[in-house]
């Protein structure tokens, strides 16, 4: 059965289902649209434990001939390994989160949603597509529902940031897609599988160039630093379910093309170029983490600690070792949910009282006692706190990077203060202190599809704090096999 | 003389279902309440009753069998998750140690959930709080019972979350909300000791096990530097829970959070963390002279500021959080100087007469309505039990013969005399603070006139005082239980020094037996602490009860003194109005965000604008015209053919 195929385009046809709805109908929408997010989390989540730990290489193959042109030869060949499986239930799962809290939008809910439903379609088939020109396919397909989403449905500048958003990425995939021609020329094949076990021996090959340009092109997105700066006008100005599903899973696509790419296919260029990883790592920890302190509004506060903790996954991938990448993986997930949660509860808040300024909330654990926790737990997570997903991400990125690069992790922790600074300073505005008389009126309002959200993540969250196994176990061998790459 | 029973421990014999049992009970509390129970706070806090009870039961059960088995190790371990090398357990280990922290916590915790039925009494958050003061016991339990350093790592971070919940118990006041946030912070400082201690015993030995890494720092093969390096780390993370100077600043504020939980955490259970961490890896700071020589003058330090800055403090609370960051100081200084038994002993004994000090301080407020003993006196005629209670506790602290405090301060003093006389000089100068300042607290609040309390501000919706300030009353049982029952190991806990008992008990959790010479009484020591204590209780007196010498002329003769005590050294100025603010917020940290806007950014937009500027201009060229196009075509031509020309000439 062609489960992967039909994960990546059941929410494409929700989409067209959703574009065809007559006016009339389209308070359906968001309907067609739960429907394909519960039907894709079941299905990856059906996967998820059909997957087999111990065997090599990808599961749940669907390979045929695409394009065959003499020596352009692509395929539709997709196919998850212990890196994207996880990577596809936190998408799965968020998309799911991310309709659920868009449930309110009333401004044509019909495009906001088929949007949406193309967005996931889009993201899956990068985390899936194993021929190169269908992940860039995939890749870019990305950018023209989220330029939509912004642009239409965010706040503030929206326009400019959503040209910003897709000027930066549109530049990355550029160098991108130079790499990737100039790889698979020279070894002949699209074909991610073959390429991930390919030698690259010929001196004429500008490797070195082909693996900064890939890193460009998946840095931007990841973001690292310098790159970094289309996030916050991004986080802030989309709307809540878009933010979700931005900070969520679209920065892990950066992250999963640096190991699926970068890493597995030229190990060699990895292993020379493994110190500026851990020190673009270290720098995007504490440099995040600092301007982080700095910012007034919620949305932008969480933005930029996003920078810091995408930092812990390139500092991870600079181990080049199990333990490490691990790591880096583990924190995609964790970042997921965690950073997922906390734009939940600032877009519930949002709603209630229409502003994000930090300076103007406060004492809101009193009215909203149920959003609050919420944000008590994403802060929490945030900071790193055992028993929540990204302690175990933190610590086993530092465990597995201190061998290597012991001043890059000796200067990283120093994050683990900032970051309780910035969350625990952001409570304490927001949640705690008096009540404000402004906020009055102001309740939890009892959407039950809120408290699904914020429940569901939060569960998800001490799920991964306190199982850690869940997700090592089928992580590890993956990475193993890289990692076999890199030292042989 | 022998030190020790020269008998090898045996294995006790303890089930491993009942030691996950102590740790699960109090968690099975806490998730009860939270799914329903804290709609009905009575209940809630009959569950938290029974959730720690239960653990407390199995606790004294648990130290029974290790008593047969003098003090043996038994330990369980399961693997928790593994990423290439790494390995992490989730195991439980008891041993002497464990066995005498369990009983302490779980004991305290009980007598305090039983408190606060009383005190609690009517808050707007009373089930939220016992399940606070569950999930807390759980996290402590947790660090006891752990086999390894990653474990314990786990929990000693829930136990800052657990402080950082409580201290922000009462959220709506902003104090108490930037309490929290302090201690948090604070100690998450120290963490990072801690945290580079863990990596750094990871790339070592590649495990976590306390045997493990005890083995790896007794080898006489393992580098020093890095023995001394990880122990400087532990004692860091150690520094910060514990309050040690100069990460000490947490805790006073820290009281902004019930009294009850201060008599839990900040007495008896979780700033003896950082003491327990130390003892746990004694041996680490056996191989490493260097770091005890830190271990022990930070404590000293510790010990002498705290007790100078609790002379000086007019609120009653405050006087005990001094008090506790003081004696914590003593418990490092003894560890400091190869004293593992000592402090443990005073780690022990100082559990139960704390707790009882802040209870019975509770217990005051609960009659009052106020912290400032300038608007308390005479209470005792009002208060029996509390004041009797109090005045026990007191004296243990204060280490007069025969109750707890003497026997394990002396051990202190012994340990520091034979480490350096200078330590122990500095114990004996704390040892007349300390009983100088607890009897001041007393003369202030029990004796004299009484000065009205606070009245109650009937429109804070969010007080629960019922009663009548202006009529000081005995608290209700469920609060002078607890305080009575606090008095009898106040009074016998150092009872167990006798014949070594203690001694033998905790020894064998070490791999190694602890060198000692002689005997761990020696009579001058006794008596000279003794003659001190009594010094600091009679010049309370004087100033205090009787005004032969008042305490504004002191104040005046040490003017310059007394301001920096008052002014807790401004310690608290330098590094929230310089570091914090200063430096960090209005620099450092500007100065990255201005980069972040003008330069990260303003590149990113400047390139946008130079591409659009140079398209404007290049736009001026397409003209439409098809001769300007023929003159451009014509002289691209003519250049090619030069070019060419001129590189393959005919």
């Amino acid at each position: 059965m062609p489960e992967l195929t039909v994960l990546v385009f059941l929410p494409a046809v929700a989409a067209a289902v959703i574009m065809l709805l007559p006016r009339s109908y389209e308070q359906y929408a968001k309907w067609v649209a739960l429907a394909a997010s519960i039907a894709i989390l079941a299905i990856s989540i059906v996967m998820f434990f059909s997957f087999e730990l111990h065997a090599d290489g990808y599961q749940f193959v669907e390979r045929h001939q695409w394009v065959d042109v003499g020596q352009f030869q692509l395929q539709y060949f997709l196919g998850v390994d212990g890196i994207s499986m996880p990577l596809v239930v936190l998408t799965t799962c968020l998309t799911l989160a991310s309709v659920l809290v868009s449930f309110g939008i009333s401004n044509r809910p019909r495009a906001f949603f088929a949007c949406m439903m193309i967005l996931a379609s889009s993201v899956l088939g990068v985390f899936v597509a194993l021929d190169f020109i269908l992940f860039f396919l995939f890749w870019e397909l990305e950018l023209f529902p989220m330029f939509l989403l912004i642009a239409v449905w965010g706040s503030g500048r929206k326009e400019y940031s959503a040209t910003k958003f897709v000027l930066f990425t549109i530049t990355g995939s550029a160098f991108m897609l130079v790499g990737i021609l100039v790889l698979a020329f020279s070894a002949n094949t699209f074909d991610i599988e073959v390429l991930g076990k390919a030698q690259f021996n010929d001196p004429l090959i500008p490797l070195g160039w082909v693996f900064l340009f890939l890193v460009i092109g998946f840095g931007v997105k990841l973001p690292i630093f310098p790159l970094h700066t289309w996030l916050p006008d991004a986080h802030s100005d989309a709307p809540t379910g878009v933010s979700v599903m931005l900070a969520g899973v679209l920065l892990k696509m950066g992250g999963y093309g640096i190991i699926r790419m970068c890493v597995t296919m030229m190990p060699d260029v990895a292993r020379d170029w493994d110190v500026w990883f851990a020190l673009i790592g270290a720098v995007s920890i504490l440099y995040g983490a600092f301007v982080t302190l700095r910012q007034t509004d919620m949305k932008r506060l969480v933005a930029y600690s996003s920078v810091s903790h995408m930092g812990f996954v390139l500092l991870g991938i600079g181990a080049l070792g199990t333990t490490g990448l691990v790591g880096a993986t583990y924190q995609m997930l964790a970042h997921g949910l965690i950073t997922g949660l906390m734009f939940v509860v600032i877009g519930l808040m949002y709603e209630r009282t229409h502003t994000r300024e930090i300076a103007r909330l406060g004492g809101l654990a009193r009215q909203m006692p149920l959003i609050a926790t919420g944000m008590v737990f994403a802060g929490f997570g945030s900071l790193g706190l055992p028993a929540l997903a990204g302690f175990i991400a933190e610590v086993t990125v530092f465990l597995g990077t201190f061998e290597r690069f012991e001043w890059a992790v000796l200067a990283s922790i120093f994050g683990v203060v900032l970051s309780a600074g910035y969350a625990l300073w952001m409570l304490q505005r927001v949640v705690f202190g008096p009540v404000k008389h402004d906020w009055d009126g102001v309740t939890d309002q009892h959407h039950w599809w809120e408290h699904a959200v914020v429940a569901g993540l939060v569960a998800l969250v001490i799920l991964l704090g306190v199982y850690p196994k869940l997700m090592t176990d089928m992580i590890e061998p993956a990475v193993t096999t890289v990692v076999g790459r890199v030292e042989s | 003389m022998p030190f020790l029973a020269e008998t090898a421990a045996g294995i006790p014999d303890i089930s491993e279902q009942v030691l996950w049992a102590i740790l699960c009970a109090p968690l099975i509390a806490w998730a009860i309440i939270v799914a329903g129970g804290r709609k009905y706070p009575t209940i809630a806090g009959y569950l938290a009753i029974g959730g720690v009870g239960a653990a407390c039961l199995l606790s004294y059960i648990t130290l029974f069998n290790v008593m047969d088995a003098d003090g043996g190790i038994v330990k369980y371990t399961h693997e928790w998750f593994a990423a290439g090398p790494l390995v992490v357990d989730l195991g439980v280990r008891v041993d002497g140690l464990t066995a005498v922290m369990l009983v302490v916590v779980t004991s305290v915790s009980l007598l305090v959930q039983l408190y606060s039925t009383g005190y609690m009494d009517g808050d707007h958050g009373e089930g939220r709080y016992f399940a606070h003061m569950c999930l807390f016991t759980f996290s402590m339990l947790g660090l006891v019972l752990a086999d390894n350093l990653f474990q314990i790592f786990v929990f000693w971070e829930l136990v800052g979350l657990c402080s950082y919940l409580l201290i922000g118990f009462w959220f709506h006041k902003p104090s108490a909300a930037a309490a929290a946030k302090k201690a948090f912070i604070v100690t998450r400082i120290g963490d990072l000791g801690l945290l580079a201690a863990l990596l750094l015993i990871f790339r070592e030995t590649g495990q976590f096990d306390v045997g493990v890494i005890q083995e790896w720092a007794k080898n006489p093969a393992t580098d020093g530097t890095l023995v001394t390096l990880f122990a400087l780390g532990l004692f860091a993370g150690a520094a910060g829970k514990s309050a040690q100077f100069p990460l000490h600043v947490w805790l006073p504020d820290a009281m902004e959070g019930p009294t009850p939980v201060s008599a839990l955490i900040h007495a008896a259970t979780m700033v003896a963390a950082g003491v327990y961490l130390v003892a746990r890896f004694f041996p680490v700071f056996e191989a490493s002279p260097d770091a005890r020589d830190v271990v022990a003058w930070i404590g000293a330090t510790t010990a002498l500021l705290a007790a100078t800055i609790a002379m000086v403090q007019t609120d009653f609370k405050r006087v005990m959080a001094y008090s506790t960051i003081s004696q914590l100081g003593y418990m490092m200084m003894a560890l400091g100087s190869l004293g593992y038994v000592a402090a443990i002993f005073h780690l022990f004994t100082h559990a139960f007469f704390k707790a009882s000090l802040f209870l019975g301080s509770g217990s005051v407020n609960h009659s009052t309505n106020t912290f400032d003993m300038r608007k308390m006196g005479g209470l005792k005629p009002h208060m029996p039990i509390t004041y009797w209670t109090f005045m026990i506790a007191s004296l243990s602290l204060a280490g007069i013969f025969p109750l707890a405090g003497f026997w394990s301060k002396d051990e202190i003093l012994l340990d520091a005399w034979r480490n350096d006389t200078g330590l122990w000089a500095v114990g004996v100068a704390v040892a007349f603070m300390t009983a100088f300042y607890m009897f001041r607290a007393i003369f202030l609040t029990f004796h004299g006139e009484y000065k009205g309390g606070e009245p109650v501000d009937h429109h804070d919706e969010d007080s629960h005082f019922h009663g009548d300030p202006a009529h000081p009353h005995e608290s209700p049982w469920v609060m002078t239980l607890p305080l009575i029952v606090l008095s009898v190991p106040a009074i016998m806990a150092g009872w167990f020094a006798y014949d070594h008992m203690f001694a033998n008990f905790i020894n064998h959790a070490l791999p190694e037996l602890p060198h000692h010479e002689g005997s761990s009484f020696e009579i001058g020591i006794a008596v000279s602490s003794t003659i001190v204590a009594l010094a600091g209780i009679g010049a309370a007196y004087a100033i205090y009860m009787k005004r032969w010498v008042t305490s504004e002329s002191i104040r005046e003769t040490f003017a310059p003194l007394a301001i920096i005590f008052e002014n807790k050294y401004y310690l608290d100025k330098l590094y929230e109005d310089v570091l914090v603010t200063r430096v960090f917020h209005r620099g450092w940290n500007r100065l990255l965000e201005a980069n972040d806007r003008y330069v990260v950014d303003g590149i990113a937009n400047g390139s946008a604008r130079i591409a659009r500027q140079a398209s404007l201009r290049f736009r001026t060229l397409q003209t439409g015209q098809i001769q300007s196009y023929g003159l451009g075509i014509a002289a691209g031509v003519v250049v090619i053919v030069l070019a060419v020309y001129s590189a393959n000439p005919l």
